[in-house]
């Protein structure tokens, strides 16, 4: 890599390591060594590619979708583990959350009840904004299998969650 | 925020909406380095050229098996003592003590000094002073066309997982490359001279041969040449790479380079988890090749893992998929996957099977699974497809197994002998 792309690359990855970070650790239902993982190994797809990445209209979705696909690729390959209902909380170890404690983890335990690709589609719908057929083409599937995919996890969440987040929304 | 109109969940998507924004921003990066980790990790991908073995283990695509290398053996790289020692190879020095620090400049001179005669340009360099790995880098040219040259340096875990994949031959099913051969020094240092390819699908046509040299102390060195000035996105400017594999092999063994390699790090113990539990063996493919029925060919097969493995069969009917998933404790799923349908064998084990449309969009392919859990949560799942892939169309009507030999597999001893 030239030394001019290299520092563009650096400068892009500092950028967005936290921001991935945090999108891993929701697609892995709050597995954070997991998601440290994918987040390198994203990073590192991305370091490859990174004379193309940095030509494309915006790298740093570009880069959600390598995150995206490397977690699925990841689930695939553990796919005989089944996409399952966790029964308890995934490894949360680390430092311990900045945020609202209790909401994080009501809302990432039901997260990690979700099957993988339908907890994919709630997190680039609702945490990276992305419409229904962006949230497609990151998952190499179809707008009307991600839609149906809403459908069905919202619906879950809501049954799973219910009221308490209108307890925990509100600071 | 994607909210459909008139939709009775509205209330609750715009709740959500608010409650994981604040869900994801309460996580924050376990280090401060996560974006140096992933460039490190990075350059090591590129260098080594096997990305696709991370991300698409399971969507294989068949490529007929290569020849091999004739590399002088036993190239002498006279006495490579370390200044690391060798008293404990499991328990590698955490820090350099005593060792020099190399600049990038310092790099590329002896890179330069170590090629043939020619000219160069373009020079690029890391000393070892800095986090990421050192490397230099130069364009060479040797009157035959400019050549992009480069050398890394890094330290592995001796005996590590990474220490003997970056010196073992890529599997063919997963990147394209013309030879590949492994040889072990006289030292008992390996060496790995790899024919490849820089775009490993698209054969654009520039070539990427690498040497890959791991000493049994984790002291890694990897040459690279493309026949092009440039890794990317710049012509071939040659038919081959300047180097041939005897000049490649004595680059990257070159004596030169040791007060380099000792001056960087070993890496932390986390960076390489220990192997997880798996097949007694350690290679999930070969035990699957070895309980196969008679009269069924092995087309291909994955390369040592001890957790997943995969065989292409032939059975003179067309390819079929057959893969297994070896997995340690999944008592916490047991009741989830061995539901309706259960058999407990006199062992105790349970049995469950299922057949199914394949899932990865392959015409007319079906996918059959015998999934078994000892008492212990010790889980082996086979899957066979009429297909050689999962993502092709169906290649026959059913798998080269039946559902009875699926299971048989499954249930052998060998999957656990020593559990």
């Amino acid at each position: 890599m030239r030394p001019g792309r290299s520092d563009e690359y650096q400068e892009f990855a500092a950028a967005r390591a936290g921001h991935l970070y945090r999108s891993a650790c929701l697609l892995t239902g709050g597995d954070t060594h997991l998601a440290e993982d994918l987040v390198q190994e994203t990073l590192g797809k991305v370091y490859v590619r990174w004379g193309r990445v940095s030509r494309a209209d915006n790298p740093a979705a570009y880069a959600q979708t390598v995150l995206t696909r490397t977690y699925l690729a990841h689930q695939r390959r553990h796919s005989s583990r089944k996409e399952h209902s966790t029964a308890s909380l995934p490894d949360t170890a680390g430092p311990g959350p900045t945020g609202d404690a209790p909401l994080r983890l009501t809302l990432v335990e039901a997260l990690g009840r979700l099957p993988a690709k339908d907890r994919t589609v709630v997190v680039l719908r609702y945490w990276e904004d992305r419409s229904i057929e962006q949230t497609a083409v990151a998952m190499n599937t179809s707008s009307a299998a991600v839609r149906t995919r809403c459908v069905r996890a919202l619906a879950r969440l809501r049954s799973l969650l219910g009221d308490s987040l209108v307890e925990y929304a509100r600071p | 925020m994607p909210v459909d109109d008139n939709d009775p969940n509205d209330a609750f998507e715009v709740r959500f909406t608010e409650a994981l924004h604040q869900a994801g921003s309460g996580f924050e990066p376990p280090r401060q380095d996560l974006a140096a980790r992933g460039e490190a990790r990075g350059r090591r991908r590129a260098f080594r050229r096997q990305a696709a073995v991370l991300g698409g283990v399971t969507t294989v695509a068949l490529i007929g098996v290569g020849g091999a290398l004739m590399l002088p053996g036993g190239q002498a790289v006279g006495s490579h003592s370390s200044s690391t020692g060798a008293s404990s190879p499991s328990v590698p020095p955490a820090t350099s003590a005593a060792t020099t620090s190399v600049s990038g400049d310092a790099l590329v001179h002896t890179l330069e000094k170590l090629l043939p005669k020619g000219e160069f340009s373009d020079e690029e360099a890391r000393g070892t002073g800095d986090p990421l790995p050192p490397f230099a880098k130069v364009v060479y040219d040797d009157g035959n066309g400019k050549a992009a040259v480069a050398v890394s340096f890094s330290r592995l875990r001796p005996g590590g997982q990474e220490a003997r994949q970056t010196t073992e031959c890529p599997d063919k099913v997963f990147i394209a490359f013309d030879t590949c051969r492994t040889t072990t020094l006289d030292d008992g240092s390996k060496l790995m001279i790899l024919k490849g390819y820089e775009y490993p699908n698209s054969r654009s046509g520039t070539k990427l041969w690498t040497a890959e040299y791991v000493s049994r102390t984790g002291q890694h060195v990897s040459v690279q040449e493309w026949n092009a000035a440039a890794e990317k996105d710049a012509p071939v400017t040659r038919a081959l790479p300047p180097l041939t594999a005897e000049q490649l092999s004595q680059l990257a063994t070159a004596r030169q380079w040791r007060t380099a390699l000792d001056a960087v790090l070993v890496p932390p113990a986390a960076a390489d988890p220990s192997p997880a539990r798996g097949v007694p063996g350690g290679s999930v493919s070969s035990t699957l090749v070895s309980l196969l029925p008679k009269g069924v060919r092995v087309v291909s097969k994955s390369s040592a893992d001890a957790g997943f493995g995969y065989a292409v069969l032939d059975d003179g009917k067309g390819a079929s998929l057959v893969q297994v998933n070896v997995q340690g404790d999944q008592s916490d799923v047991e009741n989830e996957l061995f539901g309706a349908g259960t058999k407990t064998l006199p062992n105790g084990m349970k049995v469950v099977t299922h057949q199914r449309p394949g899932e990865k969009g392959g015409e007319g392919v079906v996918w059959w699974t015998v999934d078994t859990i000892r008492p212990d949560g010790y889980r082996v799942v086979i899957s066979a497809f009429n297909s050689g892939a999962q993502n092709t169309a169906a290649t026959r009507s059913t798998p080269a197994l039946t559902m009875q030999q699926l299971e048989t597999i499954a249930t052998n001893a060998k999957w656990y002998a020593r559990h």
